[in-house]
């Protein structure tokens, strides 16, 4: 521990403060991650442990990089790559602005980032503007893996609550237990939104049922015609048949009709039929893409 | 995460040289025999064993504890962490990192005592020493030595594939899976990647099965020279196998084995 000078406290994790500090050897800055292991029976809590397996593994420009583990007496400290803030705290300061080639940039790393996990069959599940860091250079990096998974062949079942509220998909709002990429997916979407609304969330819900009352009030209500086994899901409730009342020009007005098709396609109620962050970089929205973001 | 065995934590830092194999083993070696060295290890990865089973955890949280162990002592002595301490720690790390869920302390305790008394009252008469402080203590040195790169690659996966790729997978499958079992009693996953140990298995099955599948093993084009490695060390293990009464031999290398400094305090 010897090594960092603590600058101050940036946040709080899923298991754990998060500090800002400088390696005082190169006065490179990082943010220093410790592990609470005091207060149960666990040892190494799994959400760590899935954050140190993950990273470890997984290393992306658009993944947070883990540069070291520290051990000391019973205190674990995660050492990652200094990003200057996170989504949410860049649209607090943006004044209700952003320009759409930084929307564009911001999704297309996004995509990115995603498309890396899912090809490694890992799954974020908790993707939030929080979530998101970004840096100075613009380049945005997914961060807190804590809930994120390797998933397997079978897919066994996971706990239905995992992704906050607003980015969560209406499958998983139903209590399906058998989800795969396509949970990451409509996040993505509902970020997108957020991006091009300059920081004003989509789909605000304050329950589960106002979250699903705002989805398919925006979207039209799934049947079984257009999400075939919605109705066998294990906490499906029955909702009115709403019809879109706002065309998606309405619900992104700054966005451009590709960029409107694009989210079209991840705002899709049935998971079955939501776009992978693959074919998502290969939207049209991306043809005039900013060359140097795409090496 | 199984797409990309190649830029893994496992290829990139976890397949050793024999070399620094034989390096670390000196001291145990100065007082063990190398057989008397194999036969803890055996003994070890039976502990294992026993103790995940006990535990109803799935064979492939048995295999990543059993493979922690093995490189824990690939680093250290077998006097820095008594084995009987290490084996249900790696137990408890790896039901974490499998996603089998953690095992409560209780649960981890009493169990080892069970096991202990029941199964292995040949080698520590004594009740099990330890309690969970040590277990938690002791998860931490082991992920600060494995520089908690955790996730494994088995040879299972790939094993599959082949079996599969080579026709009629029923009738080599399930001799060529006991004899990949059977390799974590040995250094290969320490020293070879999975596919090549599969491989191995597979090679093993056939000839033991007599199934004629040069031609197949031809066309892969692999470092047959590796493959035949791994069998020499997989047969070697089989040898030793066949004169070793556990019960007859383990007290007395346990007893000359290096031990930890400090005891567990009661």
């Amino acid at each position: 521990m010897q090594k960092y000078e603590k600058l101050e406290k940036i946040g709080e994790g899923t298991y754990g403060t998060v500090f800002k500090a400088k390696n005082k050897e190169n006065h490179e800055i990082v943010a220093l991650k410790r592990v609470r292991l005091d207060d149960d029976d666990e040892g190494v809590p799994s959400s760590a442990l899935r954050e140190i397996c993950l990273l470890k593994e997984l290393k992306h420009k658009n993944i947070v990089r883990l540069t070291d583990v520290l051990h000391s007496e019973r205190k674990l400290t995660l050492v990652f790559e200094y990003c200057d803030q996170d989504l949410k705290k860049y649209f607090d300061s943006c004044n209700g602005e952003i320009e759409a080639e930084v929307v564009k940039s911001f999704l297309y790393q996004l995509l990115r980032g995603l498309a890396f996990c899912h090809s490694h069959n890992v799954l974020h599940r908790d993707l939030k503007p929080q979530n998101l860091l970004i840096n100075k250079n613009g380049e945005l990096k997914l961060a807190d893996f804590g809930l994120a998974r390797a998933f397997g062949i079978p897919v066994r079942c996971y706990s239905a609550e995992v992704v906050t509220l607003w980015y969560r998909p209406p499958d998983v709002l139903f209590g399906a237990k058998l989800y795969s990429t396509s949970i990451d997916m409509w996040s993505a979407g509902c970020i997108f939104a957020e991006l091009a609304n300059a920081g004003r969330p989509l789909f605000p819900g304050n329950d589960v049922n106002d979250q699903l009352k705002r989805i398919f009030k925006s979207l039209g209500t799934p049947t079984e015609d257009t999400w075939p086994g919605v109705a066998q899901l294990p906490d499906y409730k029955q909702f009115p048949i709403y019809q879109p009342t706002m065309s998606f020009s309405q619900v992104v007005p700054k966005l451009s009709a590709k960029g409107r098709d694009l989210l079209q396609r991840l705002l899709v109620c049935n998971p079955a039929h939501r776009m992978s962050a693959e074919d998502g970089m290969a939207h049209p929205y991306f043809y005039d893409l900013n060359p140097a973001l795409r090496t | 995460m199984a797409a990309n065995f190649w830029k893994s934590s496992h290829c990139q830092q976890w397949l050793l040289e024999k070399q620094l194999l034989d390096q670390v083993r000196q001291d145990d070696l100065a007082v063990l025999s190398e057989d008397e060295y194999q036969k803890v290890m055996i003994f070890i990865a039976g502990l294992v064993q026993a103790l995940g089973e006990q535990l109803k955890v799935r064979q492939q949280v048995i295999g990543t504890a059993t493979m922690y162990m093995k490189r824990f002592y690939s680093r250290n002595s077998l006097g820095s962490v008594d084995p009987l301490l290490l084996a249900p720690t790696a137990i408890f790390l790896a039901s974490k990192v499998e996603e089998f869920g953690v095992i409560s302390n209780s649960r981890l305790i009493s169990t080892c005592q069970a096991v202990v008394k029941n199964r292995f009252a040949f080698a520590y008469p004594q009740e099990f020493p330890y309690k969970i402080a040590h277990v938690l203590e002791c998860e931490f040195f082991l992920l600060e030595l494995m520089d908690c790169c955790l996730v494994l690659y088995h040879p299972y996966r790939p094993l599959l594939h082949y079996a599969h790729d080579m026709g009629e997978p029923e009738r080599v499958l399930p001799l060529a899976w006991k004899i990949v079992n059977d390799s974590l009693r040995t250094d290969v996953h320490l020293l070879y990647p999975p596919y090549q140990i599969a491989l191995a298995a597979l090679h093993m099955a056939c000839v033991m099965l007599n199934r004629d599948a040069k031609q197949w093993f031809a066309e892969l084009s692999v470092d047959m020279d590796k493959i035949m490695e791994i069998t020499r060390q997989i047969l070697a293990l089989y040898t030793l196998w066949k004169n070793y009464d556990e019960k007859r031999d383990i007290p007395a290398i346990l007893n000359k084995m290096p031990k930890p400094k400090t005891a567990p305090d009661k």
